[in-house]
């Protein structure tokens, strides 16, 4: 059994609103998901620390770092339709961010175990120079910046139900960050086509892979299976870190994908092929508002990739979708054509 | 200078998106052009839903008939993301907006704060020109 490397938990019950569903019960509910492992002395628990503003220069700016502190220290409010701070919430998101951090600083001394970093507000939507869909500081973004300055190449699998497109903005065009995302669409945020390859210094190096509403679990595993793993083979990731959202859940009121707790425990052992040695594996929670479906689905993937139990529900089949994997395959070939063409032209030219 | 052909405005239920609304219309009265009204779906909307997607606002249309424009020449989008990213494709196709008209400050947002502003990102982003539509106020 692999040891199982968390943060310690910060008091995040200043981060909330009423009624919203981004809320402190989901750090609960995944922390009881990680209680029901029994893990023992197989769960590590790593000291909090906030993270600095040069750590976090590497994926915000300054300016918005400034502004966004700044509105939670004069009281905090809506800074969109979804999205709230306050008071509290600059030091709750410097936690957040610094948390995934300090579990990876944790896993390199200790080169092993498995990485899982319960903290929000999530960060997978935050642009470099803004705040939306609940999410203030990009985490996971942080995190894989902070690896790619120590030389590292770094695959992130994002299987929240939404797209990603902060993380995916932030290493557009980057080819030492392989972002692959699997999500429901049309939905919020509406970015997350297959034709969106990543940029001109990082030619496919991202990679959507987006799914109709009812869409199974059996989808998404083609899609990962067809789309995703050569791209992720000839990338030869050193390090593996996943966005992981729990809001696919059938159960999920924020979507309409219809994956169970087995689905997830299945994509979170064909992720785990992914790293290259063992304690290069973090994942980061990001959404999931059904509390039991967040604490049966953290069990179940957590309890995978350590070597035990793959869920209580059986892996989901049937649903649509199939051909939507083979059309995504379509139009990113299509659209790295369209680019590797435009750029040998101009190498040409 | 180029017709105008369509112009997209956002709205989002706020009294300043009415303005902006009323101001796009009148412009397109003006300039015989199409208006597409847009309205951007957020994370929370999957858990309420504020507008349809398929009938456009009575608000909207009851606007439409105050200042004189033709009901063929309004559009109703709604599409999923937040209100800037959702107004920046507003440059593209489907809606392909030469012009692109938001309020001084929408939905949830506070007077005078930068962080979130619609208004500001889209002055700074676009690819086509915007205008804000400031909230008529009260003499001071």
């Amino acid at each position: 059994m692999a040891t199982l490397i968390m943060n310690e938990l910060y008091d995040d019950s200043g981060h909330k609103e009423p009624g919203h569903p981004e809320r402190p019960d989901r750090v609960t509910a995944a922390l009881a998901g990680v209680h029901d492992l029994h893990l023992g002395d197989d769960l590590a628990i790593v000291p909090l620390r906030a993270a600095t503003r040069v750590e976090l220069v590497r994926v915000h700016e300054g300016s918005y770092l400034d502004e966004l502190g700044a509105f939670c220290y004069s009281g905090g409010g809506d800074i969109d339709p979804d999205t709230y701070a306050t008071y509290d919430s600059w030091v709750i998101a410097l936690h957040a961010a610094g948390a995934g951090l300090a579990v990876i600083e944790e896993m390199q001394r200790r080169k092993e175990g498995v990485g899982f970093i319960a903290a929000r507000p999530p960060g997978h939507h935050a642009l470099k120079d803004r705040a939306m869909g609940f999410c203030l500081l990009n985490n996971i973004a942080l995190a894989a910046a902070t690896l790619v300055g120590q030389g590292e190449r770094v695959l992130i699998v994002d299987w929240d139900v939404h797209h990603g497109n902060g993380t995916q903005g932030i290493f557009w065009d980057n080819p030492n960050v392989l972002y692959v995302s699997t999500h429901q669409w049309p939905l919020f945020p509406g970015s997350g086509t297959a034709s969106e390859v990543g940029g001109w210094h990082a030619i496919g190096a991202t990679v959507n892979i987006p799914l109709p509403p009812g869409a199974t679990g059996d989808v998404v595993r083609r899609g990962i299976e067809e789309i995703a793993t050569p791209v992720i083979e000839a990338f030869a990731p050193t390090w593996v870190l996943v966005s992981a959202g729990f809001d696919a859940h059938r159960d999920d009121p924020m979507a309409n994908l219809e994956l169970t707790s087995g689905d997830y425990a299945h994509l979170a052992r064909t992720v785990a092929r992914f790293a290259p040695a063992p304690g290069r594996l973090a994942m980061f929670l990001e959404g999931g508002y059904q509390l039991d479906a967040l604490r049966s689905s953290v069990q179940a993937v957590l309890g995978s990739v350590l070597g035990g139990d793959g869920g209580n529900e059986p892996p989901s089949t049937g649903g649509p979708g199939g051909e939507h994997v083979s059309r995504a395959q379509l139009e990113r070939s299509a659209a790295l054509s369209l680019m590797h063409n435009a750029s040998e032209g101009e190498v040409e030219s | 200078m180029t017709p105008l052909h369509t112009i997209a405005v956002g709205y989002d239920g706020s009294p300043d998106a009415e303005v902006a609304v009323r101001w796009a219309m009148e412009m397109a009265v003006a300039t015989q052009s199409n208006v597409a009204v847009v309205h951007a779906a957020g994370l929370l909307e999957h858990l309420n839903t504020r507008f349809s997607r398929d009938e456009t606002p009575r608000v909207v249309l009851s606007l439409a008939g105050e200042c004189g424009l033709d009901v063929e020449r309004l559009f109703w989008y709604v599409n999923d993301g937040d209100a800037c990213s959702v107004l920046l494709r507003a440059g593209e196709a489907p809606v392909a907006a030469d012009l692109i008209v938001v309020g001084s400050r929408g939905q949830g947002q506070h007077p005078g704060l930068l962080l979130g502003s619609t208004s500001l990102e889209m002055v700074q982003h676009s690819n086509v020109p915007v205008v804000v539509v400031p909230m008529p106020r009260p003499f001071e």
